[in-house]
């Protein structure tokens, strides 16, 4: 071999070390991650499929529990998503605005039932506990704005993010001192109690209506977001805040509306919550406020159509995950890895599409 | 290159820092007045109170396990007069709040105040496992009042819980129990079971699986929550395509009631029975599940006066005398043998000198609480073996009649099914 050839050999070796180079450690684990969940995901489910452990109905079953939790889930989302087009902000004292509208909704469903107006009147006791679910969490959220966060509104440091820590532990300790740490049952009226039959499938009915209403929640703000001057208003501002005010956009109001609409999204999840699950107490809105925001982050924080679509994926990942990708394995106690599963998923999401399901790339302005 | 010397230095200060936790304490004998102990005498004045410490849970859902325990405890020293060797009592409760973070938050507090002689409770073994060698660190010995977790005496237990024993059944027993009942009574061959991850709940399943196995029975499914978790369906539907005869789960009672809650709405749960732990005896659970606990069963130390010692139906009148209501738990009685067996070990071996100062000698005062034997106690014999377990078991299964919490009565509802 010749010098030239040898040198030539070198070379190329060197270029190709180069390239190797070029690749770094956080690739590689990316990468591994990748191919870990994907060959979880294809060999759990081939193993599950193979085993034959479930039924199509308790397949049905598993889809239509993780749709109840996610629409809770997305209607929370919500609240969080809005507020941080608008602000910029994450509020995370959501979650606990939620607790304060289950607690309202809990003392008033309790005395409908005692007086057996909620088994009399079903449609009337929701619209009255929702309404005043949506109430609370509404003046509860503008109290939270304008305590919290509106004094922080111009400057740019991490004050107002520990400011709505601060108020998730307020909100959550005020209660506890308020109403004590024990649970409470709410109340279980016959008519949710009962059965339907949904493409063969027998369905509890409380999960359709609470499915339903969720549906039917969002919609409406969709429509109000899309179909209004105030919506228009409060994407002009989530566009750009300061032209939107130099066009004559009242921002403070379009700001308020925003926690409005954010409050009564948490008063209907809220009761919803309490609707499915029963129990309340004051820790009740962290987990739930954490995985909506979650959800939020999932879907592409900021995008309304997003936050629906990212707790209704949790929910059913929640729901679906254990059982499809780790009984395949013969993993014991599956349902403990629930959590594991769900946030596997947003972080294999966010590396795919940083910006979230249905996010859009920010301009460095906005992010 | 500063920024990386500091951080350097910051890995090793907190590796050392870490290692230096790990190891025992090193404590010298200390002499003071007539009293020499090989880890250090507490030096009480004449006239001053002697510091005794408890930590329970006494806020969450399963507040009433704890308040129960404290009313317990405060009922002997109500019997000692609050006095001890001679001295007022001074009694300090933290919330060990049922869990790891709360025991060793209460137990740092309390190890903080080195006047403390010795500590009644805790009652959750997850509140234990921390907080009793955090204690023993600082010379305290703690008797544990219903942290039933086998690994807390266990022969090969770590060197930090060396001060620890407690006044109720080790669940070596009551697993055993469990799954004699579900096997020979119930006559099931197949078995569920559902931990939250504590050591209480995770050791007792363990310890009943284990059994059940021997019996011959078949363990078709072995499930985990956490005591946060709300949405049970999922859990429930994937136990139901094993169709166990019996659904075993000792957890606390947030999870429990929604496990209870939601069983009834699981399409091939119908002929499997659900059984809770000794932790669902109380008016929160009912609170929490409803009307869903009427039927629902549990295993439970026997809580009936013919269980206990002779002594239990005037502990009982008294309870009710000083708190107004009737025991709102199972366990009262041996946070009463705990808080008795304590105060008896002090008076063993407090030492008076010619001033009337009293001196306790922290080893003492261990040796003394481990030597405790033939006491005849509210909640039956204690004699501890020199692991720390003192007291036996009575094996029970109790059953809910009433929704209402108003209506929980130990003995009507919750109503004691077996032994009949």
């Amino acid at each position: 071999m010749t010098a030239t050839a040898t040198e030539a050999k070198a070379n190329g070796l060197g270029d190709r070390l180069k390239d190797l180079k070029r690749i770094s450690f956080v690739d590689i684990i990316l990468w591994s991650l990748r191919i870990l969940v994907l060959v979880v995901v294809v060999f759990g489910t081939i193993g599950t499929i193979i085993k034959d452990k479930y039924s199509a109905e308790q397949w049905f079953d598993f889809f239509m529990f993780g749709l109840t939790i996610g629409g809770i889930y997305a209607l929370i989302a919500l609240g969080y998503t809005m507020v941080y087009g608008i602000l910029r902000l994450i509020n995370f004292a959501h979650g606990d605005i939620t607790m304060t509208g289950a607690f309202s909704a809990y003392f008033l469903a309790r005395g409908l039932d005692r007086s057996g107006f909620l088994d009399a009147n079903p449609i009337m006791s929701m619209i009255l506990i929702m309404g005043l679910a949506m109430i609370v969490c509404s003046c509860i959220a503008l109290a939270v704005e304008r305590i919290c966060y509106r004094p922080f509104r111009h400057v740019a440091t991490l004050a107002p993010l520990i400011c709505a820590i601060g108020a998730s532990f307020f909100l959550q300790h005020s209660f506890r001192g308020m109403y004590g740490s024990t649970i409470r049952a709410y109340p279980d009226p016959e008519w949710m109690k009962g059965q339907v039959d949904v493409l063969g499938f027998q369905v509890p009915v409380y999960q359709l209506i609470v499915i339903a209403i969720a549906l039917a929640a969002m919609l409406f703000l969709y429509l109000i977001v899309q179909k209004t001057k105030m919506g228009t208003a409060m994407r002009a501002v989530s566009e750009d805040r300061d032209a939107a005010s130099m066009m004559g956009i009242d921002v403070n109001k379009v700001i308020l509306f925003t926690f409005i609409l954010g409050g009564c999204m948490a008063g209907i999840g809220g009761v919803l919550y309490c609707m499915v699950y029963k129990q309340i107490y004051f820790y009740m809105g962290f987990l739930p406020g954490v995985k909506a925001f979650s959800a939020a982050v999932l879907g592409g924080i900021g995008n309304i159509p997003g936050a629906m679509l990212g707790g209704f994926f949790l929910g059913v990942v929640e729901s679906v995950g254990p059982a499809l990708w780790l009984d395949g394995f013969g993993i014991t106690a599956p349902y403990q890895m629930r959590d594991l599963i769900a946030f596997t998923m947003l972080v294999m999401v966010l590396i795919f599409r940083p910006q979230g399901l249905l996010g859009e790339r920010l301009a460095s302005k906005r992010a | 290159m500063k920024l990386k010397n500091f951080l350097k230095g910051t890995v090793v200060a907190v590796t050392l820092a870490a290692l230096a936790s790990t190891m025992p304490q090193a404590q010298a004998a200390e002499t003071k007045g007539p009293v020499t102990d090989d880890i250090g005498v507490v030096m009480i004045p004449k006239g001053a109170p002697i510091h005794i410490g408890g930590y329970w849970t006494i806020s969450g859902p399963d507040t009433a396990l704890g308040l129960d325990q404290q009313r317990g405890a405060e009922i002997a020293m109500d019997d000692w007069d609050n006095k001890v060797a001679g001295h007022p009592i001074k009694f300090y409760v933290e919330d060990s709040q049922c869990n790891a973070e709360g025991g060793q938050t209460a137990a740092t507090k309390l190890a903080s105040n080195q006047n403390i002689v010795v500590v009644v409770g805790p009652d959750c073994s997850s509140a234990g496992t921390p907080g009793g060698p955090i204690l023993w660190k600082a010379g305290i010995p703690s008797v544990a009042t219903s942290t039933t977790a086998p690994s807390l005496t266990a022969p090969d237990r770590p060197e930090g819980l060396h001060g620890y024993l407690r006044t109720i059944y080790n669940d070596l027993s009551a697993g055993a129990a469990d799954a004699e009942y579900f096997y020979n009574e119930m006559k099931c061959k197949t078995m569920a079971t559902v931990h939250d991850g504590s050591p209480y709940a995770e050791q007792l399943v363990r310890v009943a699986e284990g059994r059940f196995k021997e019996l011959g029975g078949e363990v078709v499914a072995a499930e985990a929550v956490t005591p946060t978790d709300v949405d049970m369906r999922p859990l429930l539907t994937g136990i139901a395509t094993a169709k166990p005869c019996v659904l075993y789960f000792p957890i606390f009672v947030a999870a429990a009631a929604q496990i209870v809650r939601q069983a009834g709405e699981i399409k091939g749960m119908e002929e499997t029975t659900i059984i809770g732990g000794s932790a669902l005896m109380a008016p929160g659970f009912l609170e929490a599940a409803g009307d869903t606990a009427v039927g629902f069963r549990f295993t439970n130390p026997d809580a009936s006066d013919d269980a206990f010692g002779e002594r239990y139906p005037e502990m009982v009148k008294k309870y009710e005398e000083k708190y107004g209501e009737k025991p709102i738990q199972a366990f009262h009685a041996n946070a009463y043998d705990g808080m008795a067996v304590a105060l008896m070990a002090i008076e063993k071996v407090a030492v008076k000198d010619d001033d009337g100062n009293t001196y306790i000698g922290r080893k003492a005062l261990r040796d003394a609480l481990f030597a405790t034997k033939g006491y005849d106690g509210i909640g039956g014999e204690i004699t501890c073996n020199e692991h720390g377990d003192c007291a036996g078991f009575k094996f029970a299964v109790y059953e809910f009649t009433n929704g209402d919490p108003a209506t929980f009565e130990i003995g009507t509802n919750p109503k004691k099914i077996y032994p009949k």
